[in-house]
């Protein structure tokens, strides 16, 4: 137990790494039995985080962090292996070992190198807890990197075998290497500023622990490299800024999104979805904020902006799709986008009550997202699955063929949608009332963006499920089976839950926002 | 007595004869023999600088010596690398044995 | 018991009802009906216990009873949710509870329960009929129980709404009832005009949400509750702000937040210029057009304004000039009015007279509010709910008749359309009586009527208060109703029959007439408690409950308006001459509206609704599309967005192919192969001299110590 409680984040950390190899060396091709093995593998995490969450109030506070864990790593740059968690990455751990389990059980109908995918799903789930628990910038930076590689390969190997994309000159190239390219390159692209200003901080204050990092460096004064402190961070701040931008996605660094949801396998989108993009929102909450103070509030109109930008032009090019799961990925930009003016809104007015509630609202909507987004693009793989075709102009009239299914469209698309009594409204309630007296005219504009949300989840239900039956579908779709249902189940039960009755994550969220930044 | 210079003038004659048949003969075997026509003509200048100038030591005798075991045992050597490739080759001709060159 | 507890559990019932038949009783039909409409009956019993418990506090509009838990941290703070009911909500729980429950009960037989199967009903399509011995008669719906689980949510949605004590829950009720009327108005979903319907009525209300949504925060921003109580009977929120400026358009903060509010309210009660989802929901099945006209969602737009008006008129005093905002409600309101007036008169499907109607009748309330009758608003929302269900389930009755008739017959006309009916008294005599109440109390036909009565006290505010533009719209709009309220009975049920099918049309069973029946008691009776103190003969016979009651839910009690003969008279003119009016004009109609001829294209303007539906589409829908599509997705994220990295890509690329062939190559692997090959120059030029000849190589080394020699000799030795 004793052991249990002082490495329980290193546990939770590598448990999937573990697991991952674990099913790499099942013996023979059983696929049936790689898929079981990864999914019981996969509820470690989730089990010990369970004991996280419950022994969270009890556990011993350092610095703002529990379960701290330290061991030196690179004793040359001072870098330590420090993991440590607070309200804010537990929400977000226990989101990524939630959503991962459920993914896994929802890509059982993935077929082809069962086992290789599946050890890539697992270690993906490490890079990601690596992000959340994290107390060094270095290893922060390693696991944020990590992250890239399996989603790429399960973007490009397992990704929509249909499809191409005209580049430049009548170039064409297959839609999935096309977005697992762009996907990878963009991002990485992002981070090489961030490493720069990672290796800066680290020179300058000697360590890349965070948490006396977080002391010294908003307090630096000076001059640094001949150039006064003041304008040295603000470089920095941009490139952490884009770095987190691009993963989010801010509008405009947001088009590789469309491409890689799109293109990635069903389960593959949720975690995208789900997960990844709430790792760069997570980079803004534990490292934009807190380390840039002054540069956040400087450019937090500019932040604002872009996020109303996002909320908009997201919510009007999902509107404009025909791909039913391109219109999804383009839900999650104008979702994330109030996640954002959130973020924007508390570095402007930090320490003031509607700071307070904007950043409650943001986080809460990283985690109702990470549900609700993850339904939709579940949803549209399991139809996809079925009619192998994802153009909404080829569905209709398909609810009283799978009427439970319908029923669960509409529930999810409803939670998307934000509708009051699902998750979604909670978090986008939080935000826009945080909003509202700081950047009152983004929040205004915003609305027209909320407004074509209702538009575009309309769009999709009306052109699946309402309207005459296409008989082509008919005898030709079955029902959500037991196994999809199952997926379905704990994600359904949490939208109610948040929608009813929010307070029970949302405390562990104001608590960490309150001793923050408040 | 008869002078070191005639000794000397005799094993150069003998080295210079050795060394024309070394370069211009074109059997093998009969340059093996010039070969030893030189080392004889060395051995004459060794023993003749040791009459002449430390007879009183034994060194110029047994310098002699090794040459001759030398001398001895490189016939045998080269006799045995001759055969060797009059076997491969059918010809004991030193410009036909040319196989080393670009 | 305590009240307050009663009044945490009257949502619960529907709301349960919804889970049980969705998750378990949807295979049974019997079942459950019998779910939904006892969690109705329940939830009807608790809100008239908790209504006569509201009836006999003394004080009630101070001392409400409320109740409230911690449901949001923010920050150090809780956001508070509870329940609440004073005077105002009181009323309207009574009138929710009553209409809900009958509409239940009405859609057991207007679904045909009981009936047999159709070998052809499809699951979202309205049912064909099914043959039995030989004849045609109406089969049951095919989604018969999800019908039951979806009105339940709706009167969740409602309830919820009804018993909020704050903002936040109310916004929850009124969004879950848009999801609802969504489900509802594409109840038939396979039908493209339902699907289409149920999309328009979603959006076009969630204009106004959003809106509403921004009224929200800016109200929690501004005073840092939503709690109703603590903001509408607090003198200093209220005065503070109604004196900060907001900035925007020279409004007070409260006119501004009470602006957006009310734009919530436009959406829900559509009102002009967002009334054009509300036709369209005739799509639905007729309980579901009652639910959403009358007993709930659009009477949920008036309530929130009702009980947000001390925001909205804050700063505003009896007889001061009214503030920027109820300005905008007078007018607005107004104009629906007399605008949906007009377009009733020339429709000639039954439900949407009715649907129109409803709008005008709400622009009636709207308007009222506007100029500060606070109880004369509350007074026509409460009457009008009761009237206009009935005519509702009326035409539903109607049409459910003429659909019998239809199929009896063979004679596949529309059962809607009013000039395929007549004659229809006599075929359907219970059905016609009932209709004639809630017709005439729609009309204010004096004195009997509860129409009359509310209708009555909004004119005579208008008068009182010199709003005498206002009075003269009001009055024609009045004139409108009572005309277009009679033609349809006339060409409803007066004359002959104009079809064959109206001709066997038939009267439905006791689960239909009986709601009827019960709801035109209320339609007359409920008038009676808000008789004015000094009405000529009976004044005074009953007390003017209704004012003192709800009035008191304000802090500042507001002035029943004096007696006048003016407004009496215009009201009596107006309804008893729309009334005959529309009686001569429509007594001996043939199939052909008498009206067309001398109105000429102004009819056909008001048919087509003034064409709005279609403004719309061209310079809202068609534009967003476009932008949607062509800019935001084609022009900025594919061509802009992607453009821009394909730039760089493309760049990156022919960069990288330029250091490859100019500098990888030539520089790089130049040097690196000339060195090489410089290297093998010089050994092939040297090589010549290993000639394999070992003689020649003695030769050389003879030659080169020689040469070594004579060096030496000379150079040395010299």
């Amino acid at each position: 137990m004793d052991f249990l409680n002082s490495h329980l984040l290193s546990l939770i950390l590598f448990s999937p790494v573990v697991a991952a190899l674990i099913v790499l060396l099942l013996p023979g091709e059983n696929k049936t039995l790689a898929r079981r093995v990864a999914f019981v593998l996969s509820l470690v995490p989730l089990a010990l985080t369970l004991v996280a969450w419950f022994g969270f109030d009890a556990a011993p506070v350092v610095d703002g962090f529990r379960f701290q864990e330290q061991t030196v790593w690179y004793s040359a740059i001072n870098s330590n292996y420090h993991l440590g968690i607070d309200g804010l990455s537990l929400s977000m751990v226990l989101l990524t070992t939630i959503l991962t389990p459920i993914a896994i059980l929802a890509s059982f109908s993935v077929d082809e190198k069962v086992k290789a995918y599946m050890a890539l799903f697992l270690a993906l789930e490490t890079g990601m807890l690596g992000v959340f628990l994290s107390l060094d910038l270095l290893l922060f930076f390693v696991f944020w990197e990590i992250g890239l590689v399996p989603m790429f390969f399960l973007i490009d190997q397992w990704g929509s075998a249909k499809g191409e994309r005209e580049l430049w000159g009548g170039m064409k190239v297959p839609a999935r290497r096309y977005a697992s390219f762009k996907f990878m390159i963009y991002t990485m692209a992002g981070s090489l500023g961030l490493l720069l200003a990672i290796q800066m901080i680290g020179v300058v204050s000697g360590t890349f622990d965070l948490i006396s990092i977080f002391q010294t460096w908003p307090a630096l004064q000076g001059e640094l490299f001949g150039l006064p402190v003041a304008t040295v961070k603000s470089i920095a701040f941009w490139a952490f800024a884009i770095a987190f931008a691009i993963k989010v996605p801010v509008w405009p660094f947001h088009t590789w999104l469309p491409d890689a949801h799109t293109e990635a396998p069903t389960a593959g989108s949720m975690i995208l979805a789900g997960v990844l993009l709430k790792l760069g929102a997570y980079g803004f909450l534990r490292l934009v904020l807190p380390l840039y103070p002054e540069q956040a509030q400087q450019y937090a109109g500019v932040l604002a902006l872009l996020a109303t930008a996002a909320i908009v032009f997201g919510a009007l090019s999902a509107w404009a799709q025909t791909d039913f799961k391109r219109l999804v990925a383009y839900s999650s930009v104008n979702h994330m986008g109030f996640v954002v003016l959130g973020i924007a809104a508390a570095a402007y007015a930090a320490g003031t009550e509607s700071a307070t509630i904007a950043m409650n609202g943001a986080v809460l909507q990283m985690f109702n997202h990470g549900i609700s987004a993850a339904a939709m693009f579940f949803l549209v793989g399991v139809i996809y699955e079925r009619t192998h075709t994802r153009d909404l102009e080829k569905f209709g009239g398909l609810f009283p063929l799978v009427p439970v299914y319908g029923a669960l469209l509409i529930l999810s698309s409803m939670a998307s949608l934000g509708l009051p009594g699902l998750n979604g409204f909670v978090s986008e309630f939080l935000v826009v009332r945080g909003a509202w007296p700081i950047f009152t005219a983004y929040t205004a504009i915003s609305m027209i963006g909320l407004f074509f949300t209702g538009a575009y989840i309309l769009k999709g239900i009306a052109k699946t499920l309402h309207g005459p039956l296409n008989e082509h579908w008919k005898g030709h779709i079955s029902e959500i089976n037991r196994r999809e249902l199952l997926v379905m189940a704990p994600l359904v039960v949490l939208m109610l839950w948040l929608g009813f009755w929010p307070a029970w994550l949302l405390n562990v969220i104001n608590q960490a926002v309150v001793a923050l930044f408040g | 007595m008869i002078p070191l210079s005639w000794y000397l003038i005799l094993a150069a004659l003998l080295f210079c004869i050795g060394l024309y048949g070394v370069l211009a003969r074109k059997n093998a075997v009969a340059i093996l023999m010039s070969i030893e026509l030189m080392l004889n003509a060395v051995n004459i200048n060794l023993v003749a600088f040791w009459r002449y100038f430390t007879p009183q030591t034994i060194g110029g005798h047994v310098f002699a010596v090794i040459v001759f075991v030398v001398a001895a045992a490189e016939v045998a050597i080269g006799l045995a690398l001759i055969i060797s490739i009059y076997r491969r080759r059918k010809t004991v001709a030193a410009d036909e044995i040319n196989l080393m060159k670009w | 018991m305590p009240t307050e507890t009663l009044i945490w559990l009257i949502p619960l019932p529907p709301l349960l009802a919804f889970f049980l038949i969705l998750l378990f009783t949807r295979k049974n039909n019997a079942l459950s009906h019998t779910v939904g409409v006892a969690a109705a009956a329940i939830s009807w019993l608790l809100g008239m216990l908790v209504f006569f418990a509201a009836v006999g506090v003394d004080h009630f509009g101070e001392n409400p009873f409320r109740s409230a838990i911690a449901w949001l941290p923010t920050g150090d703070t809780f956001l508070n949710i509870g329940v609440m009911i004073d005077p105002l909500s009181a009323a309207v729980l009574f009138f929710v509870a009553w209409t809900v429950l009958m509409i239940f009960i009405y859609s057991i037989g207007y679904h045909n329960f009981g009936a047999p199967k159709g070998e052809h009903d499809k699951p979202g399509l309205p049912p064909h009929g099914a043959a039995d011995h030989g004849h045609h008669v109406p089969s049951i719906e095919p989604m018969y129980a999800r019908f039951f689980a979806f009105i339940a949510l709706f009167a969740f949605g409602m309830f919820t709404l009804v018993v909020s004590d704050n903002l936040l829950t109310l916004f929850v009720g009124w969004e879950i009832m848009g999801l609802c009327s969504y489900l509802l108005i594409g109840f038939w979903y396979g039908k493209p005009s339902a699907r289409d319907a149920a999309k328009k009525a979603f959006l076009t209300t969630r204009i106004g949400d959003v809106f509403m949504l921004l009224g929200i925060v800016a109200l929690y921003s501004a005073t840092g509750t939503l709690n109703f109580h603590e903001i509408l009977r607090n003198e200093n929120i209220l005065h503070l702000l109604a004196t900060t400026d907001s900035g925007v358009l020279g409004l007070s903060a409260a006119g501004l937040i009470g602006l957006l509010l009310f734009i919530g309210t436009v959406g829900k009660s559509a009102q002009w210029p967002l009334h054009v989802w509300l036709p369209d929901a005739m799509e639905g099945p007729t309980p579901v057009s009652a639910m959403i006209h009358a007993a709930t969602m659009v009477s949920a737009g008036v309530y929130m304004v009702l009980r947000m008006f001390p925001l909205l008129s804050a700063g505003w005093h009896h007889g001061d000039p009214l503030t920027t905002t109820m300005t905008v409600m007078a007018f607005i309101g107004a104009f629906t009015a007399i605008f949906a007036a007009t377009i009733a008169v020339t429709q000639n499907d039954i439900k949407r007279v009715l649907a129109y109607s409803t709008i005008s009748q709400l622009g009636f309330m709207i308007a009222a509010l506007g100029i500060g009758a606070y109880v004369a608003a509350a007074f026509h929302l409460v009457t009008h709910a009761f009237f206009k269900a009935l005519l509702f389930l009326g035409s539903g009755s109607v049409i459910h008749g003429m659909e019998h008739g239809v199929l009896h017959t063979g004679d596949h006309v529309d059962p809607q359309n009013m000039f395929n009916m007549g004659g229809l008294k006599k075929k359907m005599p219970i059905t016609f009586w009932t209709f004639l109440i809630g017709g005439l109390a729609l009309s204010g036909f004096p004195l009997i009527t509860s129409g009359f009565w509310s209708k009555d006290e909004i004119l005579a505010d208008a008068f009182a208060n010199g709003h005498f533009t206002l009075l003269a719209v009001l009055s024609l709009a009045a004139l409108l109703t009572a005309f277009y309220t009679m033609r349809q009975i006339t060409l409803t049920f007066f004359g002959e029959p104009r079809t064959k099918a109206a001709s066997h049309a038939s009267e439905n069973k006791l689960v239909m007439t009986g709601p009827l029946m019960v709801l035109a008691v209320f339609a007359i009776i409920a008038g009676w408690v808000g008789i004015p103190e000094h009405f000529p003969g009976i004044g005074g016979l009953l007390p003017n409950w209704f004012h003192d009651f709800v009035g008191s839910t304000l802090l500042e009690h507001p002035v029943a308006p004096d007696f006048s003969w003016v407004p009496l008279g215009i009201s009596l003119g107006v309804a008893l001459g729309g009334l005959g009016l529309g009686y001569l004009v429509y007594r001996k109609a043939g199939s052909e509206d008498p009206l067309r001829k001398p109105l000429g294209p102004l009819y056909t303007l008001m048919e087509n609704k003034y064409y709005f539906d279609e403004l719309y589409t061209k310079i809202f829908v068609q534009p967003a599309g476009v932008i949607a599509e062509k800019f935001s997705y084609w022009f900025l994220d594919r061509k802009v967005i992607d453009g821009a990295l394909h730039w760089v890509a493309q760049n990156s690329i022919a960069l990288g192919t330029f250091f490859r062939d100019r500098f990888e190559g030539p520089v790089i692997s130049g040097v690196a192969d000339w060195l090489a090959h410089s290297t093998a120059a010089i050994g092939r030029l040297l090589r010549k001299v290993q000639t394999g000849a070992v003689q020649q190589y003695l030769l050389v080394v003879a030659l080169v110590a020689f040469g070594g020699l004579f060096y030496y000799l000379f150079s040395v030795l010299r």
